[in-house]
């Protein structure tokens, strides 16, 4: 009866399954079609065409394009929102913080069928610049998760240290390029992961917005489609490796700050 | 410890007692309850939640209404009035694509009945994955209520055994009348390459309807010059050989910076803002976006060009990993096609979603009369006999006294080219005449799909130099700005101290 009996850690039992039904064993197909064929014989051939082909090269290539301009314009925009917020006295400041996630409560097909009709409006014709649409429209969405962590991270960053700063001599430019920046950077790294790797593969906003050109996630589609599991499979591999490297690349810079570890993934 | 010990033991009785339950049930032959699972496309059926002012009266007195979901209402029907000696539950779900459909199929999903399209049928056929229906189905209401002319079709391609149609239609182009230049621009798949419209039109996002549309450029000449009998109309149109498709992907890479877009579902609402004037559609869409138009004040018309349609069928399919030898289970399958084909039923369906349903019969053609007869004191001229007997019956005469406004007669020919929601649902004889099956791609769909792959995706040797430039310019300037800036930025920044303070040097 002792091997029974109820304790503690049985509480991550749901957890643990849950694992790995639905992330640890699906990463084992994924792997299975990547390196086999249709017949379901192992070859290397998947991975041969996808460093080969000058298509799903360039996508990739696309794909980079579209998730770092999003990215840039995203922290471009959200920094400085993001610091008036954090830094400023105001006291409806939580009325705005709620106006720039409250995007995020709104269904996101009907906010892109929203943001369609505006640049319709203002563009004329949106099929005429499919890249900028894409990039407006990904901003649009991943905005809230870049404030977020740089709200979190320039909020709880200590006064003290402003002041000290201040009161050595510093002036207002050198304050915030030597003490707010560099505190901040955890924030940064975090808000830049939480847009960087989905943008790289929502292929939704570039199907609504009327982008022509495949990015990763619609090449994936396209190969399912025609029943070829294996180069999709292939294609899903590679993003993870890359996401991976992306993680721990930027894991390196968040390690001085315990704290913000959890808000990376 | 005891208290759990306790549930346990609780929830353990619970079971037990469900279980015997379930297998007493299973025993009484009277109550056993057969579960079909039914699989569809999405907004494929009556749903029923009709308003009263929907409540369609037809002349002969019959009235129709749609109170709930057809499936509810079979399950109804076939648990009360019916007598088959069982029970049926319907459950109903839905497919997006015919491939989304074969991947569940693959991946174990499995269901009794569905209904997939022509080239899928015929895909599945030759998979051996289709139950044949039973020698009583052959007098059942579809069978005596399907038109003459699709149950020729299914049985020239050997399909009659296997399938019952379900909707069928032709692909075409809605489009906006007031803003064509010319009416010959949307009589030819060439539309799609017009400059004129260039970023005005949409294609379909999917790689059959692309390449046929291709294949309609690719022969356009010889389609509109020469009369090809209907068998090699089909080899044309159903070309896959390698030459084709490099012509193929030339022309669909030349349409794709040409359209507006390649949509899958947003075409209807882009019709109706008239964000685009002309869009590739299904024949039972168009029919909804011209009754959407209609409804917003804005008259659009469906026009099928005069290289090639293609003519497309659905049909409802048993699947032997569903039905496994179970002949309760197929009789309620067959029972539940058979309920779909009551006329009233494919009434209320082709209401309800628009397509053309493949049942025939005085309903359904009393239906179309009360929908698109004109008025008893309409202006003679006004009226044109629209002739339908090759669907209803080549015994009778089926003949509609439709609006002549609504057709666009060519005065040589006397031919009906173009015209709104009677001709997309019913096509003229000459545009019969020109449509074609477009069957599977078999054992050339990995060369078709990467053909599309390579229109659809950005090749890197097709960059630029200058953009090239400009990005590689740029990652190494914000490589080199971060750079300095973690070296501490001493290279580039002077700080200047605040007033009152003096620099203290290091």
């Amino acid at each position: 009866m002792k091997g029974l009996r109820f304790n503690r850690k049985h509480l991550c039992i749901p957890y643990a399954v849950f694992l790995v039904l639905f992330v640890i064993a699906p990463l084992f197909v994924i792997v299975y079609y990547a390196f086999t064929n249709g017949q379901g014989h192992f070859t290397f051939d998947n991975f041969v065409n996808f460093f080969t082909s000058t298509k799903t090269l360039g996508t990739l290539l696309y794909s980079f394009a579209v998730a770092i301009v999003t990215t840039a314009v995203c922290l471009v925009i959200a920094y400085p929102t993001a610091y008036i917020l954090a830094r400023s006295k105001m006291k409806k400041k939580y009325v705005l913080l709620l106006l720039f996630i409250l995007p995020m409560w709104i269904n996101f097909t009907l906010r892109i069928t929203a943001l369609k009709e505006v640049l319709s409006v203002l563009e004329g014709n949106i099929s005429v610049y499919p890249f900028l649409n894409s990039v407006i429209g990904m901003t649009y969405d991943f905005l809230p998760f870049m404030i977020l962590p740089l709200y979190t991270s320039l909020q709880k960053l200590d006064n003290s240290l402003l002041e000290a700063a201040s009161d050595l001599g510093a002036n207002k430019a050198t304050v915030f390029l030597r003490v707010t920046l560099p505190l901040s950077v955890p924030g940064i790294i975090s808000g830049i992961t939480m847009v960087l790797l989905p943008s790289m593969t929502n292929y939704v906003v570039l199907d609504m917005l009327y982008n022509n050109t495949y990015i990763m996630g619609s090449l994936i589609g396209s190969y399912f489609s025609a029943y070829d599991w294996n180069n999709g499979s292939l294609i899903s591999l590679v993003l993870l490796i890359i996401i991976f490297i992306v993680t721990l690349v930027t894991n390196r810079f968040s390690d001085k700050d315990a704290n913000n570890k959890g808000a990376i993934l | 410890m005891k208290k759990f010990k306790k549930i346990l033991s609780v929830a353990a009785a619970c079971g037990l007692v469900g279980a015997s339950a379930l297998t007493f049930a299973g025993c009484s032959e009277q109550d056993e309850v057969i579960t079909l699972r039914v699989c569809s496309w999405e907004e494929y059926i009556d749903l029923g939640s009709w308003k009263d002012d929907e409540r369609i009266t037809l002349d002969n007195g019959e009235e129709i209404f749609g109170e709930n979901a057809i499936y509810d209402e079979f399950a109804e029907w076939f648990n009360g009035e019916s007598d088959f000696g069982f029970k049926v539950k319907v459950e109903y779900s839905t497919f997006g694509t015919n491939e989304d459909l074969y991947n569940r199929l693959s991946l174990g999903d499995v269901y009794d009945l569905v209904c997939p399209s022509d080239y899928m049928i015929m895909k599945l056929l030759a998979e051996d994955k289709i139950q044949e229906y039973s020698d009583d189905f052959k007098n059942g209401e579809y069978a005596t209520n399907v038109s003459p002319y699709i149950k020729g079709i299914f049985t020239e391609y050997g399909w009659e055994k296997y399938a019952a149609c379900y909707m069928w239609g032709t692909t075409g182009i809605v489009y906006n009348p007031d803003k064509i230049k010319d009416d010959a621009d949307v009589s030819t798949w060439n539309i799609l390459l017009n400059e004129d419209y260039k970023r005005q039109v949409t294609i379909k996002d999917n790689v059959r309807d692309a390449y046929f549309a291709a294949l309609g450029i690719i022969n356009s000449e010889q389609l509109t010059t020469q009369q090809l009998d209907s068998e090699h109309l089909t080899d044309l149109m159903n070309a896959t050989d390698s030459e084709t498709i490099a012509k193929a992907e030339d022309v669909l890479k030349r349409i794709k910076d040409n359209v507006y877009s390649f949509e899958t579902d947003s075409g209807k609402a882009d019709m109706v803002t008239g964000k685009v004037i002309a869009n590739y559609q299904w024949s039972g869409d168009a029919i909804t976006i011209l009754d959407g138009a209609d409804a917003d004040g804005t008259e659009l018309w469906y026009s099928v060009p005069d290289e090639c349609a293609n003519l497309w069928f659905d049909g409802w399919v048993m699947l032997k990993s569903g039905i496994d030898g179970n002949e309760k289970r197929q009789t309620a399958a067959e029972a539940f096609v058979n309920y779909l084909s009551r006329p009233k039923n494919a009434v209320r369906n082709m209401y309800y979603i628009g397509y053309t349903s493949a049942i025939a019969g005085d309903t359904v053609f009393e239906y179309l009369d009360w929908t698109y007869g004109a008025e008893d004191d309409a202006d003679e001229n006004k009226v044109l006999p629209y002739d339908v007997s090759y669907f209803f019956g080549e015994d009778g005469e089926y003949i509609i006294d439709a609006n002549s406004d609504d057709f666009a007669i060519d005065k040589a020919t006397g031919e009906i080219n173009r015209g709104r929601q009677l001709f997309a649902q019913y096509p003229p004889e000459n545009v019969k005449s020109r449509s074609v099956v477009m069957r599977d791609f078999e054992d050339k769909l990995a060369e078709i799909n990467q053909m599309w792959i390579n229109v659809r995706c950005l090749d890197v040797t097709d960059i630029s130099p200058v953009t090239i430039g400009v990005i590689c310019g740029a990652a190494g300037l914000i490589t080199i700005a971060s750079l300095l800036y973690a070296f501490r930025y001493k290279l580039f920044i002077k700080y200047k101290p605040k007033k009152g303070f003096s620099k203290v040097e290091e």
